[in-house]
């Protein structure tokens, strides 16, 4: 998958997850957690879908809190 | 095998009343609380003589992790380790997919991450209890009892690290992170006594079912028991300690901070119930598509009521505490 399929398909995850409207647009640069798209549990499974996405494990103790920021944090972070 | 005095496969429920009186237990004296201590903190909490006897019963059924158990070098793989209606993929195409083979492996890996989700919750919870030792603001016969609670609790996290490290070769890992948040007053409190109660009564509703099933290893049914020979007496605390620290928090917040703290109460259920769908679990097992399994029993209608039978108690005992305003979707 590149990076832009993998971009949108996070996008579209985070969009669905939060409830917002599918019409409203998700710049990769919004605060996600800050903004309250998505609360700190749905982190779990955020982190889950990006597994999926890539293919392998995330190890979250080593995972520093603010890589789930925004979409470009997300991306750099994981893929 | 040492049993403790117990047969452990004709276990008896576990009453907090039943403890010995000082003059039975000997040495093992309830010392009495000094009268400086005994001075009053606004946020204390008062259990009456609930703690005590906790105390009590916790002394009356100590045990060693180290002896209590016998560990075999080997298990069988062609048998139950979680009862077959326990699997989280139970009742799905998925699972009637599945050989016999191929279910009694699902099985084993099913209990490694039952075990792992335990033991994951049991380490902030006893963080937790430990930061509330001697505070002024808990109760020194809490504090006493807190002592068995961390105690049981870490013996615990030995059983089930052993039994997962020696038969499925790892812990399974904690997916959850840690983010800051800011809490209105008691709110934190609450919530942590909340996160208590949730891993204890969902863990003990498959400790009860598996502890005298035998179609289960008997190991796996054993230490199923143990664990609810100590958690029946965390979870009378635990749901006493919450309801004393609910009707005095619940009076003092506004109605924001209530609802947002039941949204997340309610939130808080379903990401604990999401634990139980481990693809890693899926994967060790031998299953394809390990998330879209997870996906699967997480949306199937009947995985939901298996979800909503297990946490019934829970959920009641939440709503009519107040901390719930209803039933939540799970």
């Amino acid at each position: 998958m590149d990076e832009l399929k993998i971009r949108a398909e996070l996008r579209r995850w985070v969009v669905e997850r939060s409830g917002m409207e599918k019409s409203r647009v998700l710049d990769d640069e919004t605060r996600i957690l800050e903004k309250g798209i998505l609360s700190s549990l749905d982190v779990v499974e955020l982190v889950l879908f990006i597994e999926s996405l890539r293919g392998s494990e995330v190890d979250t103790e080593e995972i520093d809190p603010d890589v789930f920021s925004s979409i470009n944090s997300l991306y750099k972070a994981f893929f | 095998m040492h049993q403790g005095g117990r047969d452990f496969l004709s276990s008896e429920p576990v009453s907090v009343e039943d403890a010995p009186s000082a003059v039975e237990r000997g040495s093992h004296q309830v010392l009495p609380v000094a009268p400086h201590q005994a001075m009053n903190h606004p946020d204390r909490i008062d259990t009456g003589p609930l703690a005590p006897r906790l105390t009590k019963a916790s002394r009356k059924f100590f045990w060693n992790v180290y002896d209590y158990i016998e560990w075999p070098e080997s298990i069988d793989g062609a048998t139950w380790y979680m009862a077959p209606e326990l699997i989280s993929i139970y009742g799905t195409e998925k699972w009637e997919s599945l050989d016999q083979r191929a279910r009694t492996q699902l099985s084993l890996s099913e209990l490694g991450n039952f075990f792992s989700l335990t033991l994951q919750g049991e380490r902030p919870l006893v963080q937790g209890l430990v930061h509330r030792l001697y505070l002024k603001s808990t109760d020194p016969e809490v504090t006493e009892y807190l002592h068995h609670f961390v105690d049981e609790e870490n013996k615990h996290m030995v059983m089930f690290g052993e039994f997962c490290n020696r038969y499925i070769g790892k812990v399974y890992a904690e997916k959850k992170l840690a983010f800051g948040r800011e809490y209105a007053k008691g709110e934190e409190e609450v919530a942590f006594f909340c996160k208590v109660l949730v891993v204890e009564e969902l863990g003990d509703y498959y400790n009860v079912a598996m502890q005298e099933d035998e179609r289960i290893q008997p190991l796996a049914a054993r230490i199923n028991w143990i664990h609810h020979r100590d958690e029946a007496r965390h979870m009378a605390f635990g749901r006493r300690f919450l309801q004393s620290l609910a009707e005095r928090w619940l009076a003092e917040w506004s109605p924001e901070t209530t609802q947002g703290f039941q949204a997340w109460l309610a939130q808080y259920l379903r990401s604990s119930w999401s634990d139980f769908y481990n693809p890693m679990m899926y994967k060790d097992a031998g299953l394809d598509d390990p998330y879209g399994i997870r996906t699967l029993a997480l949306d199937h209608p009947l995985c939901r009521e298996h979800r909503t039978r297990v946490s019934r108690k829970l959920i009641d005992y939440f709503i009519s505490v107040g901390l719930l305003s209803g039933e939540p979707q799970l």
